[in-house]
């Protein structure tokens, strides 16, 4: 799916830490470690993937590990070795087998709010 | 001659304890028989559709909830089918929401179908939420 030269996207790779905010108007994919807010189109958290603290975006996938706030505004997809934990928000949600889960859900409805 | 006998008292009490295979276990086969296999799986118990109810249900077996359930619910395995409306406090091993729960969830394994609709306080230990499942609530993973 993630070609190496593709417009717009980010790719962190195992064991890259980065810090800060992040806006990709496309793919983000991480299999490091981010700390702070990354906004995309669609997140992908790979299985060694750690992001500490504010996600956005309309379509999210987690095989890995999301601490803090997530904001899917599309669909969410916790993968059977993905864990989040803390405030989320979702309209579209998918949890496979074994995939935990702690804190918050919110749904994202526009047309009842 | 006298050499045979020994052998003799050891098989004698092989056969008065004909429910262990082992010799050893023998001390304990008097308890067991009295009561009859105890893990057997009852009949569900079916709240059928355009049936409420309200108050208590507890159940060591198998619960499907068609029908609309107001109270405390316990058992063991719980099916709250599409038609199925829950509200209030929900304890289960197994849980299975296909229709609409709003209340305290607990249980060990849930799984959420792709038109339920649950709101509340969920702790549980595997979840499983297929897509389109509406969850809203706090989660906790014990």
């Amino acid at each position: 799916m993630a070609e190496s030269n593709q417009q717009g996207c980010l790719f962190v790779g195992e064991g890259v830490v980065l810090k800060g905010n992040f806006a990709v108007p496309d793919i983000a994919s991480i299999s490091g470690t981010i700390e702070g807010e990354i906004s995309a189109k669609q997140v992908i958290v790979e299985s060694t993937g750690t992001i500490r603290g504010k996600v956005t975006g309309e379509m999210i996938d987690i095989r890995g590990e999301v601490v803090e706030y997530l904001s899917a505004t599309q669909s969410l997809i916790i993968r059977s070795s993905g864990k989040v934990s803390g405030a989320i928000h979702y309209s579209e949600l998918e949890i496979e087998k074994g995939g935990h889960i702690h804190g918050d859900l919110h749904i994202i409805d526009p047309s009842r709010s | 001659m006298f050499s045979k006998k020994p052998p003799l008292p050891d098989e004698e009490e092989a056969v008065v304890d004909p429910f262990s295979m082992s010799e050893e276990d023998s001390v304990q086969f008097s308890i067991e028989p009295a009561t009859p296999a105890p893990r057997v799986l009852t009949k569900p118990s079916i709240i059928s559709e355009g049936f409420e109810f309200v108050g208590t249900i507890t159940s060591e077996g198998t619960l499907n909830i068609s029908g609309s359930v107001k109270g405390k619910i316990t058992a063991r395995l719980v099916l709250v089918d599409v038609e199925g409306q829950v509200e209030g406090e929900l304890n289960a091993d197994s849980l299975m929401i296909k229709g609409r729960v709003v209340g305290d969830v607990q249980c060990q394994d849930l799984n959420v179908g792709p038109r339920a609709f649950v709101d509340g306080n969920i702790s549980y230990q595997n979840i499983h939420i297929q897509r389109g499942g509406k969850i809203a609530g706090k989660f906790i993973k014990n």
